[in-house]
Order: structure tokens, then sequence, then C-alpha cells
């Protein structure tokens, strides 16, 4: 019981981590149907700089959020004006042009970071990387716990705009219906350039966070890149609820599966991998497409 | 002859290259045979993969796992005393069952979902490879004394390169080709008319396996040690889908000259540390240029200049019987 109470809310810990990095991939995917590949390389670009400033300026790596977040609104609205722009439309589904697009500018931030930073593994120490508070029975890190918080913070923010402004509702109309959006007046390409530079700055807060939690190379960030995209499958790819729902799901079976069976550590990542086959396999339509067969099977009843 | 000639106009050139492949050895130093089986290794790998990721637009990022099977096939049977000739077809047999095992399930995904599945798949066939005991883990694995022959090596790779164009050529001119062509273009209308896309898929992905397996052994016999970080690498995956995307997917002669393009990059690469230290910065470049300006590679661009330099000659042509 006691161990059960200390794994369930381990995984909430990493659940909170999970939905900010996943929010950034779902917004770009709902409005532009795009899957961002690059995300990886910005999640670890956003880490390297969280890093510089940290050792330059001595800044703690969660107020370089407030620094860094926005900076990479800008990367990404900047990123859409000089090249998603300029892919042709796919009103069916992502196109294969634009992943291998931003698979591209993956690739030229991997070789950005390598150029600046160099290939050694990088990682952020503060005053209390290696504090824990005991809570509940078992001791839980500082770092877990302010990434936890911070996540909170930054998922109720972007909810509130979402849902009180006129831009969140733009937003939200252009991810359902894209056409009808435009009819009533709403300029979906302006619409786009925000969603990117939205979900940029969503990448560039996972990845301050992650800079406190792992150590960073330029290689880093292809396994969080396949576990918010699990995610966002998980959660139906275009329900805003759906994500926060698969992240916490994702997070429940990895720590349970780590703690509860003999699946060594290294392997962890596989099993997101394997869960992000098997959902895409089994339940193209993630957890809410599985809800709403379901229901469907009990109405007809 | 001549319809043969109308279709590939390239042909001629291929045969001459071909030949000059072959009788390269009695005329050239050992550090271009090296370049040269290079080239043809990266032909194999392109052309192999172009046939389900060009021709048939599934488009996979885990091919360096049939390099990886293919060579710890080669190494571990020839460690155990086998010759390494009679290792190959083990490999591309083994090779051929992982890529249905792999297959079955993710060809049911379409587009870009079957791309990052393949993502999946190779990051956990590389993270289980590592921590497997026989793969030698991290420090990798040495082939047995004896078994290195530069020269067999060589015709073997250039003869496995020229039977993969052959093959490739001949597939896609039968139905087979049809087949995959109509997958491309629209999934539901193949099926509609009757194409079981998931078989025609699997055999596509079998067959290119196969071959990538079969240059996989070989290229461990030519270099006579193997890591998981060696073959079952991202950047070899990355490679692989590169090489026939600039040259130009879906056409024949697109991943040779992509194949071309990037062993004379590799050189050149090796040759200089800055160049070195920036591969990604190249490799990222072409693909954003590419997909930006010109989705079907060089091909696409040949094509282009093909047509404005046809058209410019058509008029003259129209002319002529006016003023004569």
């Amino acid at each position: 019981m006691q161990k059960l109470v200390v794994v369930a809310l381990n995984s909430l810990l990493a659940a909170g981590l999970y939905a900010t990095m996943s929010y950034g991939l779902a917004v770009i995917y709902g409005v532009m149907r795009i899957i961002n590949l690059a995300h990886a390389g910005l999640m670890m670009l956003a880490a390297y700089a969280t890093f510089a400033l940290n050792d330059r300026f001595a800044l703690d790596p969660f107020l370089s959020i407030g620094i860094v977040a926005p900076a990479f609104f800008l990367i990404g609205m900047g990123l859409y004006a000089t090249l998603i722009r300029w892919l042709p439309r796919s009103s069916a589904g992502p196109s294969m042009q634009s992943l291998l697009l931003l698979f591209g500018v993956w690739l030229v931030l991997q070789n950005l970071a390598y150029s600046i930073w160099g290939g050694d593994t990088q990682s952020i120490l503060t005053p209390y990387t290696m504090e824990s508070i005991p809570l509940l029975g078992g001791r839980f890190g500082v770092p877990q716990i302010l990434v936890f918080l911070a996540s909170i913070l930054s998922l109720v923010g972007l909810n509130l705009v979402l849902r009180r402004t006129f831009l969140g509702k733009a937003i939200r109309a252009v991810t359902q219906n894209r056409d009808a959006a435009m009819l009533s007046g709403v300029n979906a390409g302006q619409i786009a350039a925000v969603a990117f530079g939205i979900g940029t700055a969503f990448a560039a807060m996972a990845g301050s966070m992650l800079s406190t939690l792992y150590a960073f190379t330029p290689d880093f960030g292809r396994s969080f890149l396949l576990k918010a995209f699990c995610i966002i499958v998980l959660g139906g790819m275009e329900s805003f609820t759906g994500v926060a729902v698969g992240a916490l799901v994702l997070a429940f079976i990895e720590n349970f599966a780590s703690a509860y069976t003999s699946i060594p550590v290294s392997y962890q990542d596989a099993i997101s991998f394997t869960l992000l086959v098997v959902v895409l396999v089994a339940a193209p339509g993630g957890l809410p497409g599985l809800w709403r067969t379901f229901d469907r099977r009990v109405v007809a009843r | 002859m001549t319809a043969l000639l109308r279709r590939h106009p390239l042909l001629p050139l291929g045969v001459l290259f071909g030949a000059f492949l072959l009788l390269a050895p009695t005329f050239t130093g050992r550090g271009t045979q090296n370049d040269l089986w290079n080239m043809a290794f990266f032909v194999v790998l392109a052309a192999a993969w172009n046939l389900l990721g060009g021709f048939a637009g599934q488009v996979s990022l885990g091919y360096s796992a049939f390099v990886g099977i293919g060579a710890y096939t080669t190494v571990l049977l020839s460690k155990a005393g086998w010759s390494p000739w009679l290792t190959l077809p083990v490999g591309a047999a083994l090779a051929v069952a992982f890529s249905v095992a792999v297959g079955l399930p993710t060809f049911r995904l379409r587009g870009p979902y079957f791309t990052i599945a393949t993502i999946g798949v190779g990051e956990a066939v590389r993270v289980i490879a590592s921590g497997l005991e026989f793969t030698g883990g991290s420090s990798g694995l040495r082939m047995p004394a004896g078994t290195f022959d530069f020269l067999a090596n060589y015709y073997a790779m250039v003869g496995l390169a020229l039977a993969t164009l052959v093959l490739v050529a001949w597939l896609t001119q039968h139905a087979f080709g049809l087949a995959l062509e109509a997958i491309r273009q629209d999934i539901d209308g193949a099926e509609a008319l009757g194409v079981h896309s998931t078989q025609v898929k699997l055999q596509a992905h079998a067959i290119s396996s196969a071959l990538v397996a079969l240059a996989g052994g070989l290229f461990a016999t030519n270099f006579q040690y193997i890591s998981p970080g060696s073959v079952f690498d991202f950047r070899l995956s990355l490679t692989i889908v590169l090489m026939p995307i600039i040259g130009g997917m879906g056409t024949l002669t697109g991943p040779v000259l992509g194949a071309m393009l990037f062993s004379i990059l590799q050189i050149k690469l090796l040759a200089s540390p800055a160049l070195r230290d920036s591969y990604l910065f190249i490799y990222g470049g072409l693909l954003i240029v590419v997909m930006l300006f010109e989705p079907r590679g060089i091909m696409g661009l040949l094509e282009r200049l093909w047509t404005r330099l046809a058209r410019r000659q058509v008029p003259a042509v129209a002319e002529s019987p006016g003023a004569g």
C-alpha cells in the first residue's frame, strides 16, 4: 500500500511534465495537421539555452523559463513565416512533405547545438538538485516537484487562453473546422503562426524543465518526442483534455511497469515505443475513440 | 530494344557505369576501390529502401535495423565457424522474418503515422540490441581472422548493387510496380480496384529488407568489426532515407544519383574536420531545400530542366517548314 501511494505520486509528478511537452505538439497538430518532428530539437535547444543562462548569469532554470519561453515563441513564429507557410496545405491529414521538412529542421537544430556547445553531456546543478522532501512515506526530489508545479501553472495558463480569449477561441475553432472558422472571419494563416509559436514555446518550457532533471546532449529529446507523440495519440490527437489523460496514462504505465515488473530500467523507454505502436494499431482514435465505441455499444443496447 | 531504350533513356549510361565498376579493380588503386565499394553499398541501401519508401510511398525511418540484422548474423555465424558467404542468405531470411513481424502491425498505419511508428521500432531495436548479451553490448564484435578478402567483397557488393537495380527495374515494370504506384497515389482507390495493399506492402518490405540485410552482411565482412552504435545507428537510417529523397523518390535513377552524391559527400566529410562537424547542417539543409522547392528531388529538377529545354526546341521545329 505504502509503495502503491509512492509510485502513484511519482507517476502524477511525471505526468505534469509529460503533459507540458505534449501540448506543444498537440496545438500545432490541431491547427495545422502537421506533426512537428522538430519538437525534439526545440526541447533540446531550450535545455541548452537554460544551461547557458544558468552558466553565464547564474539564473535559476525555473526563472529562466520566463526568458526562454517568449524567445522560443518568436523563434516558432519565425520558423512558420520562413518555412512552414510555404508548404502546400493538405486537408486530409499530415503530409509527408511537412514531416520531412521539420525533420530537416531538427537535424539543423542538432548541428547548431553541436557547433555551439559540442557533443559532451551537460547538466545543470542547482542548490536544490539533490534535495528531497519526505511526503506520505516516500521521498520526492525538489526538482521533480518544482517541474510539476511549473507544468500545472503553464497548463492552467494555456487553458485560460484557450477558453477565455478570442485568440484561444479562434485556435479551437480552426482546430475543429478550418473552413468554417475561416467563413466566420478567422484569419487562419495568422492563427497558424501564433499556434506554431505557442507550440514552440511549450516545447521550450518542457526543455527547460527537462534540463533540471536529466543530463543532455545535442541528440537529446528523441525518446521524449516519441513519448509526447504517444500521449497525443492516446488523447485522440485533437482533444485538449485527452492530452492530459494520455499523459497520466503513459506516466502511470511507465512507473508501475518499472516498480512492479522485472523490466529493466534501461528498457523503460521501450515501453512508450511499444505502447505507441500498439495504440496506433489497435485504437487509432486514442482513448476518446475507445470511449465513443464503448458509449455507442452501450447506447445501442 | 528501342522500346527498352525509350523507357529508360539513361540505360546505356547505366550499363557503361556498371561495366566501369566491375572493371575498376584492374586499373584503379585501393583508395578509389574503397570509395566505389562505399558507393555500391549506398546504392543497394537507397534503391532497396526506394522500393517501399519511394514507389509505394511508405517512408520508413527504421531501416538500419535490417543492416544490423544482416551484419550481426554474418559475424555471429562466422564466429561459429561458418563461411561468411553462407551466412548472407541466413541474414536475409531473418531480415525478411523481422520485416513481416514489424510490417504486420505497422502497415495498418498510413503516411506520417507509419513513419513515426518506424522511428519507435528503430529506437526499440537499438535499445534492446545494446542491452543484449550476444551483440557484444556497446563494445561490439569482431569477425574471426582470415575472413577478409577485399576484392571478392568488392565484386559481391557491386554485383549486389547492379542486381538490386535490375530487380527494382523489373519489379516496377510489372503489375507489382503498378500496385505500389497505386498504393502511393490513393490507397483506398487501390483497394477498391482489387490491390491487396497490406500484402503488397509486406512483399515490398520483405524484398527491400532482404537486399539491405545482404548489404549489411557484406558490410560486416568488409569492416571486420561491428557494434550496435555502427549498424543500428539512427544516422544510418537517416542516410538511407535521405539518399532516395534527395535523388528522387519513386524513380529508378534517383536513388543512384542520391547514393553517388552522398558517397562523394561522405568522402569530403571524412577528409575535412570542419565539414565533418557540420554534416547534419548539410543533411538537414538539403532536406529542407528539397521539401520546399522540389519534393521530387534531383530527378524532378532534371525533369523540369528537360521540359524547359524541350519547350525551347519545339517552336524551332515548328518554324522550320515556314522558313524553308
